[in-house]
């Protein structure tokens, strides 16, 4: 039996679990529960151009079986994490991933350049951000910018490009079609879906930005709907994100047509559950007699 | 940081609505203001881990002192001996402890009772001002006023016991009437940790605060609880909960 996917030309991952961004910092928490090179790859916090404050507090809500979030990607900025963080996530043997993302295509350019140095093994643009110049329209959410958007990240950097796809959209197979046409290696799908939460005490909404993104095993059928749609109408690989949280859900995102998948918001609550889902999804294939994750990978019987 | 498994010995109610929960568990060694992530639920309600100050840590037994606020410590007020309550700690910075002359003032307010009190059952020294409500109210009451080298002075709301008032008024007084300089350590609500920051900067004593920001991870990664510092946000689960008052932007 062989848990490895090769997720992108040379990215090759252990096995099929991931970190996802922004719930699992920069490595150094976790690392001190367990050993980083037991995942299939860790995926940093994204980054900007230059630090970020993030949002207002309170930045958090619990919701049912889930979260809703407006951090608003505070960060430490593209130039510190290389010089600080970089060092200390390459002493893993496992592919170090980062994320990152820009308020205008330049800034996008900018970051993906700085991060084209050895250590990292590819690169997961976040597209969920408001284009700044064009009146804050996502750039996840048409096709044509996204198309432009991605071809110039593409012409900039040598690392492999996985695009991290935004939920609510119109259709997300043009979306993921478009990306892929302008040279993605992997399609993320998906980001967290816009939520909000309101006090009914004090008439105003819980969290400082008002809005924020629902995640957590609350969005898990969602995210599987997307998958399975996007894995339809492209060849590149997909990477599942949406409430993943146990091995039953790896196998589920897999007959979907993942080839990965990102843990996020279950490791909050357990930081250990990396370590079960990993070995569950080992004895999973083992039991069933399944020699490769590619046996799994869009199997689903219709 | 350590996940591990704490079984339940005791959950026995000690005030109208607070709890002492003591559970067999190997957390490792831990600081007074440091805490825990407890998971209250099975399955997803709640979602997230709730945290609670390290009361005590000692021959392999975790003492938290909780009161009743939601669905979560009401999940935690149902545990019995013998059920399991899977613990993540110990995390955050504790209190710092150092020696000096200065006699030790503790502010304690609401929930913020614990983790003053595990620091002065270790410091065994100065005076502890809690607020309550009222009389009821009070955890553990026996224990608090029999703490070796502490003075306890109380302060309720209605009255029913201590001087009627707030905490911070009985702070005022005792600035007043000791000679030589002060160190405070404080938690409770931001309205008290404010006053008496305040009050401190009056004096010009050094003052630690113990903060309580919503947390869903406890342990960093998520950035859902910073506070604004003097240099910047701040995780209050990492770089705190405990900070000096007056790098703190309340
Ligand atoms: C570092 C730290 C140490 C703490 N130590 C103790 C302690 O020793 N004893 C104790 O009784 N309580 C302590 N608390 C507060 C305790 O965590 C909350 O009361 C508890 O999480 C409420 O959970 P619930 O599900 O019962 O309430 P919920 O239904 O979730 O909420 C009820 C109320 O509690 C508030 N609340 C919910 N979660 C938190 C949270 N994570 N932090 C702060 N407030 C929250 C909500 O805003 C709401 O007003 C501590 C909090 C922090 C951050
Ligand atoms: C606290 C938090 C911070 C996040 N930060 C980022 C980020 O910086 N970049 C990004 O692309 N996605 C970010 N996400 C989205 C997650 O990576 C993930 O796609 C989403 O939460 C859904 O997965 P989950 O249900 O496993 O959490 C964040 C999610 C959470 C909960
Ligand atoms: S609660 Fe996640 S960083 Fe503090």
């Amino acid at each position: 039996m062989d848990t490895r996917v090769e997720i992108a030309k040379g990215v090759v991952l252990k096995n099929p679990v991931l970190s996802a961004s922004g719930t699992f910092a920069y490595g150094e928490e976790f690392s001190e529960i367990f050993d980083l090179s037991l995942l299939g790859g860790i995926i940093t916090k994204g980054l900007s151009l230059k630090p970020k404050k993030g949002n207002p507090c309170p930045r958090v809500f619990e919701t049912t079986a889930g979260m809703i979030n407006s951090i608003g990607l505070e960060n430490i900025g593209v130039d510190a994490f290389v010089q600080e963080k970089l060092p200390f996530l390459g002493q893993f043997y496992t592919p170090v991933i980062v994320n990152f993302f820009g308020n205008e295509e330049e800034e996008y350019e900018q970051v993906a350049a700085r991060l084209d140095v050895d250590g990292i093994s590819a690169l997961e643009m976040n597209v969920s951000c408001p284009n700044v110049k064009k009146g804050g329209i996502e750039f996840g959410k048409e096709p044509d910018i996204l198309y432009s958007l991605v071809s110039r990240v593409r012409s900039i950097t040598r690392k492999p490009l996985f695009v991290k796809l935004s939920p609510m959209v119109k259709d997300i197979r043009e979306m993921a079609l478009a990306a892929q046409e302008a040279g993605a290696d992997a399609l993320t799908c998906a980001n967290t879906i816009p939520a909000m939460a309101i006090d009914e005490t004090t008439w105003r909404p819980v969290l400082g930005n008002i809005t924020g993104g629902l995640s957590g095993p609350a969005i898990k059928p969602v995210a599987l709907k997307l998958v399975f749609d996007v894995y339809q109408c492209v060849n590149i690989p997909v990477i599942a994100s949406g409430g993943i949280a146990t091995y039953r859900d790896v196998i589920q995102f897999l007959l979907a047509g993942a080839s990965a998948v990102e843990v996020g918001s279950a490791s909050l609550r357990d930081p250990m559950c990396f370590i079960s889902i990993i070995e569950g999804t080992a004895a999973y294939m083992k039991e069933h007699s399944i020699e490769s994750v590619a046996e799994l990978t869009g199997k689903l019987i219709i | 940081m350590k996940e591990v498994r704490g079984v339940v010995r005791d959950n026995t109610r000690v005030a109208h609505d607070t709890f002492l929960l003591s559970l067999d568990c190997d957390l490792p060694v831990s600081r007074p203001g440091q805490f825990v992530m407890l998971q209250v639920a099975c399955g997803y309600e709640p979602f997230l881990r709730r945290p609670f100050a390290i009361l005590g840590n000692q021959a392999r037994t975790l003492e938290i002192l909780y009161k009743i606020k939601g669905h979560g410590t009401r999940l935690l007020a149902e545990k019995r001996t013998g059920d399991n309550v899977n613990v993540l700690g110990p995390l955050g910075k504790g209190f710092s402890v150092h020696d000096g002359e200065e006699t030790i003032v503790y502010m304690a307010g609401g929930t913020g009772l614990p983790p003053i009190l595990s620091l002065a059952e270790n410091l065994r020294q100065g005076i502890l001002i809690l607020g309550v409500q009222s009389k009821d109210q009070i955890p553990l009451l026996s224990r608090i006023s029999s703490l070796p080298g502490v003075e306890l002075k109380l302060a309720t709301i209605d009255g029913s016991c201590g001087r009627m008032g707030l905490a911070t008024d009985v702070l005022d007084d005792v600035v007043c009437n000791v000679s030589g300089s002060v160190k405070i350590y404080a938690c409770g609500p931001k309205g008290m940790l404010l006053a008496t920051s305040e009050c401190a900067k009056r004096i010009g004593a050094w003052c630690e605060v113990s903060l309580e920001e919503f947390m869903s991870c406890g342990f960093g990664v998520c950035t859902g609880c910073v506070v604004e510092t003097t240099g910047g946000n701040r995780r209050v689960c990492r770089e705190g909960p405990v900070f000096n008052a007056q790098e703190i932007l309340f």
